[in-house]
């Protein structure tokens, strides 16, 4: 009994032993099993988007370079004033800080001249910000700039009573890095290069074409927080950091030097002819690539919303209407962000003149020596066309005809050589289609509507096609097809950037020159520069001629659609040297007041931009007989010699001499040996120490020809240097000078002379 | 010869009481490593807690290291009192425990952090330590009710009456802890009162019926919620909604999910535990299971577990080996507790049970129940000290 009773307390014990550890115990191992393995990812997932938060490293931007790896687009550290709406559900609290925040914002904004309402802009938008308290984090200004951030952080270490607790602001607000992009040269090739939005997002130019490329990959720190009231953050060894990478860098084929001539030049014109715009593009014939850009008037790609443009600053002023003057703003911000060389198109004019005698050439559809009679018109079907030249150019050769520009010999040999070829060349110079260079926003042609298609080419269409009008071409087409003629024939695909470079500026792409096609062969080429080089000689385009350098150039006025409307399109396209041809250009310059023909308004500009490409890229000038004055030559060293001897040495030269001071020996020549100056320049030569050079006085050196600013100079004691057909007594006249009559220059000083003729007017 | 001392000292006075056998060595080293474990891991679980409210890491791990190392030598004291000390005395002892229920009732302190209703705490006048009467209860109902069945064995085995009497002081018990709105106190009581009748013979068609009263009592209950405490309410909802109220009563349970589901298979490592940084509330006290498994993953933590089934199945071998029918069932009884205890505890951390306020032994913070489990510990190594000198 009491061995069976024994047995079965053990049974029992047993039992309840088997129940504990099996249905409790096994029981909780496996629920556990589920619990932590099975479900275990979506709770961690739960339990960090309460524990984690991230916080975004910017990735810099990738450099964008001239040819020469000048910077011209760069990112560099900025910051960001971020603020912290949960800690902020006490509105007393949150109106405290947006006040304060909003003020230290506004302030460095504005450099002080704020208004009420700038004031209360600033504080509404931050208040917005600070009511979305389920947000842990939310960014109040990006791209702050040092100044700025050291304001915030004086504010964060101020204290606010909260619940009568002294409170340290820096519980509600922070300062974060931050990168922002700089454009080094402000407006400098702002259309080409564009401008990038918020979140450094390209918005327009190679920053929008290339956005995907130069976004590098942003970096995170992913830091912890606790669950208290406040979430601060947890010990550093649960934060993660994935390093930012930096984006491609963009190396471009525009050259700042001759980027600078081009803008230059291109403003002075805008202001000279009030136009509503002008634009140009330098081009490496040779590869398509170019060189510079520019569309003026532009803007700062530091501050793209801001309006340059001094016109239509002045417009809104009338305007009362709100809404109205917000649409006028907005629609002035694009039109500065154009590029005009690529987007807008116009009628070329004479200009497709080039297009038109090349395929007559290569089609022989005009012997070269045969005359052709101009009398001042001629009839197409129904109608009757007139040349520019009233009167008529009378018998004239083919490249007689083409210096003289006379439309009836472009209409004859349009209409001889009919549509079938004349499209074909249209064709195949690519001014059916987009040039495809590597730009956002290229105007592409439309069949019919911006051209004639051959199906829908009626005579009259064949003949205003002949001589450039009723259809329409952008810049960027027309100096392409225009530089396949300077290269033999080839016809490039333009482009802008030549390299990308990985963050440890490493080549990772190359662009390398595109051939399109052969369009007409180098003979026919060889003839057409021949005859475009006779136009800046003897031609319309003589205004474009350039001193020592062989120039070939067409000159081109529109009148712009919606005609008759006294709207004009000036242009002048041109490249050099024509022996061996470089570099082309191209001028228009858009609505020009007063005098509209290409020859009077965009040839001149052409020709100084040419002028100092030539200099820069070192191509050593070849003078003619005629142009003998214009030689720059260097002074022999006369430093130390005694003055006498010195001056007889410089008259030998050629050179005219001053000498100021009573010394014996010459102290000092200006110009000094190393400068050069024209052949019969002046030489000023300094005997004594005198503390002050001493000055003259800057003379009026317009209007005059060539001999009779010479002497005026040397009278004056200073130098000339002279830009344009000087040497052509017929019309030429100088109407520039470089530095302003009636300023106090040094003794010896260079002032440029500007020359252009008025009476080759009619293109 | 030990026989002779013992006999020797049974002449005189207290000293009849006292236990010379040699202690089951195994129970002391698993005992030992739970506890040591069980400390690294609760000061690992309160320090963050502790600095972000007290301004002082170690603040909890200072005041329980007090009670582990007083619970200890408090263990070994007890270990060598003979159990005879607890028959003879067993009336007394269930009559303070009882005594202690009833006080409660009227002079009670809230602990920080607790819920008003609550009155299960007293304060001890001069000392100040707090402590729950409950916890008493448990020790001196298996005291009671292992007297009572060693008493009437016989009677018990054929007598069906006797249920009713056992029925009876357990509902007694469990009626003045039902009072103190302290649930799980309850169920722990109602637990061990029931296995010791088990285990003292009482048919077993009675855990038939005990068996489907609870099911259909749970169902009854689960429902028709609304007849319950607004309290026990609350808690069924959340545990059988994941989604119910989850910034307030699931809260608690949400972020032990999130700190069991965080350690995985291997964990976070110790310190290593984000979910303890004011996302699971008072992490040392009842959910500090979660914490564990966080920082020292699935694996070791089954390792936990399965310590804790070693050292129950090496109480349930001591008391098995008793001869003592007393000490057999107090020692079974005591095992009985704190497995129950250590089960329902981790059930409710993985939310597979409801959510009431079980600690978990050797682990959670606090020094009284800490101290009380010890020298329930120590009641069975004195038991085992009987074993060995028996044998």
């Amino acid at each position: 009994m009491a061995s069976s009773s024994i047995k079965e307390s053990t049974k029992r014990a047993m039992t309840l032993l088997l129940i504990l550890l099996i249905l409790g115990f096994g029981s909780c191992i496996i629920y556990l099993g589920y619990v932590q393995l099975i479900k275990g990812d979506t709770y961690r997932a739960k339990a960090e988007s309460s524990q984690l938060y991230d916080s975004e490293i910017s990735a810099e931007r990738g450099v964008i370079y001239d040819r020469n790896m000048k910077e011209l687009a760069k990112s560099a550290s900025a910051w960001k004033v971020v603020i912290y709406p949960n800690k902020l559900k006490d509105e007393a609290v949150r109106e405290q800080i947006v006040d304060s925040l909003s003020k230290v914002i506004v302030e460095k904004d504005d450099q002080g001249q704020y208004t009420k309402e700038d004031l209360e802009d600033t504080k509404e938008s931050v208040r917005e910000k600070a009511s979305m308290t389920s947000y842990g984090y939310l960014v109040v200004k990006n791209k702050i700039e040092k100044e700025l951030r050291d304001e915030i952080i004086k504010l964060m270490e101020t204290k606010i009573s909260v619940k009568s607790e002294m409170v340290s602001l820096s519980n509600y607000i922070g300062v974060e890095s931050d990168v922002k992009r700089y454009y080094p040269y402000g407006t400098f090739a702002s259309t080409v290069i564009g401008f990038t939005g918020t979140e450094d997002v390209g918005r327009a130019g190679l920053e929008l074409r290339y956005n995907s490329d130069l976004t590098g990959t942003n970096g995170r720190i992913i830091t912890a927080v606790n669950g208290g009231a406040n979430n601060d953050k947890m010990p550093v060894e649960f934060e993660t950091v994935y390093d930012a990478q930096q984006g491609i860098s963009l190396v471009t084929t525009l050259d700042e030097t001759i980027q600078r001539y081009l803008e230059e030049s291109l403003s002075q014109a805008l202001l000279d002819h009030s136009a509503k715009s002008a634009y140009g593009i330098v081009m490496d014939v040779n590869t398509g690539a170019i060189l510079a850009m520019s569309s003026q008037p532009d803007y700062d790609s530091n501050n793209p919303y801001r309006i340059t443009d001094t016109k239509t600053i002045e417009v809104p002023e009338e305007i009362t209407d709100k809404e109205e003057l917000i649409e006028k703003k907005v629609e002035a911000q694009y039109s500065q962000w154009r590029n005009r060389t690529i987007s807008d198109t116009y009628e070329p004019g004479s200009v497709s003149k080039i297009i038109t005698a090349a395929a007559a050439l290569e089609e022989n559809i005009w012997p070269e020596n045969d005359t052709f009679n101009c009398i001042g018109h001629i009839e197409v079907e129904d109608r009757i066309i007139r040349c520019s030249h009233t009167e008529g150019h009378g018998a004239q050769t083919f490249k007689q005809a083409f210096a003289n520009s006379c439309n009836p010999f472009f209409i004859r040999i349009g209409l001889n050589m009919g549509q079938e070829v004349f499209f074909k060349y249209f064709e195949a110079f690519g001014l059916t289609e987009s040039t495809g260079i590597d730009l956002p926003a290229e105007a592409s042609p439309v069949k019919d509507v911006t051209y004639h298609s051959l199906e829908n080419m009626s005579v009259v269409n064949l003949a205003s096609s002949s001589f450039g009008q009723t259809f329409q071409v952008s810049p960027i087409q027309m100096l392409t097809a225009v530089s396949a003629i300077a290269n033999g024939g080839n016809l490039m695909k333009p482009y802008i950037v030549s390299k990308m470079l990985n963050q440890d500026g490493e080549v990772i792409k190359q662009n390398n020159p595109v051939v399109k096609r052969q369009v007409v062969s180098k003979s026919t080429c060889d003839k057409i520069i021949e005859m475009m080089e006779e136009v800046v000689n003897s031609g319309t385009g003589a205004n474009g001629y350039v001193a020592g350098y062989r120039v070939a150039g067409k000159t081109g006025t529109s009148e712009k659609i919606g005609a008759n409307n006294g709207k004009y399109v000036a242009s002048f396209v041109c490249f050099a040297p024509a022996d061996d041809p470089q570099v082309a250009i191209l001028i228009a310059v858009d609505e020009p007041e007063g005098q509209y023909y290409g020859s009077q308004v965009a040839a001149p500009v052409a020709a100084i931009v040419m002028q100092k490409i030539m200099t820069y890229l070192n191509v050593e000038p070849q003078f003619n007989e005629d142009e003998e004055i214009f030689t720059e030559v260097n002074a022999t060293n006369v430093i130390g010699k005694e003055v006498s001897s010195a001056k007889a040495l410089l008259k030998d030269e050629g050179f005219n001499v001053r000498v100021i001071g009573n010394g014996e020996n010459v102290i000092e020549q200006v110009p000094s040996a190393n400068q050069t100056i024209s052949k019969n320049g002046t030489v000023i030569l300094y005997t004594e120490k005198s503390a002050e050079k001493e000055k003259t006085i800057v003379p009026s050196l317009i209007g005059y020809g060539v001999s009779e600013i010479y002497s005026v100079a040397s009278y004056y004691g200073i130098n000339v240097k002279i830009v344009g057909n000087g040497y052509d007594t017929t019309g030429f006249v100088s109407y520039k000078q470089s530095v302003e009559s009636g300023t106090e220059v040094a003794y010896g000083s260079t002032v440029t002379v500007y020359f252009k003729s008025n009476l080759t007017a009619v293109d | 010869m030990f026989k002779r001392l013992f006999k020797h000292s049974t002449k005189t006075g207290l000293m009849r009481f006292k236990e010379d056998g040699p202690l089951d060595s195994w129970f002391l080293i698993l005992v030992m490593a739970l506890l040591t474990i069980g400390t690294i891991m609760m000061f690992s679980a309160s320090y963050v807690y502790a600095s972000y409210y007290r301004n002082d890491s170690f603040w909890f791990l200072k005041r329980q290291m007090i009670f582990v190392i007083g619970g200890i030598a408090l263990m070994l004291l007890v270990s060598k009192v003979k159990l005879d000390f607890y028959k003879k005395y067993a009336l007394v002892i269930m009559g303070v425990a009882v005594a202690l229920l009833i006080i409660v009732l009227f002079y009670h302190t809230n602990v920080e952090g607790s819920n008003e209703s609550f009155k299960r705490w007293i304060r001890v006048p001069l000392i100040g330590i707090t402590f729950q009467p409950s916890d008493f209860a448990k020790i001196g109902l298996i005291i009671f009710l292992a007297f009572i069945i060693d008493n009437n064995r016989k009677r018990i085995e054929t007598d069906w009456k006797y249920m009713f009497f056992f029925l009876a002081i357990i509902g007694a018990v469990c009626f003045l802890v039902i009072l103190e709105n302290h649930l799980s106190g309850t169920i722990l009581l109602a637990g061990i009162g029931i296995a010791m009748t088990y285990l003292g013979g009482v048919k077993k068609g009675w855990y038939v019926v005990f068996i489907s009263v609870i099911v259909i009592v749970a169902i009854v209950a689960i429902s028709n919620m609304e007849y319950l405490p607004g309290y026990i309410q609350e808690r069924l909802k959340s545990w059988l909604d994941e989604e119910y109220d989850p910034s307030g009563s699931r809260w608690q349970t949400n972020q032990s999910l999130y700190a069991i589901g965080s350690g995985g298979l291997f964990g976070t490592g110790l310190g290593g535990s984000k979910q303890k940084h004011l996302y699971l509330p008072e992490p040392q006290n009842d959910f500090i299971f979660a914490i564990v498994c966080e920082e020292l993953g699935y694996i070791r933590t089954v390792g936990i577990i399965i310590l804790f089934a070693l050292l129950i199945w090496r109480g349930f071998v001591i008391g098995m080996r008793s001869k003592n029918r007393f000490s057999s069932l107090v020692v079974m009884g005591i095992m009985f507790h704190i497995g129950l205890q250590t089960s329902l505890n981790i059930g409710v951390v993985t939310g597979m049970l409801p959510n009431t306020g079980i600690s978990l032994p050797f682990f959670s913070y606090g020094g009284t129940a800490l101290t009380m489990l010890l020298i329930e510990m120590g009641i069975v190594l004195s038991a085992s000290r009987g074993i060995k000198r028996e044998i």
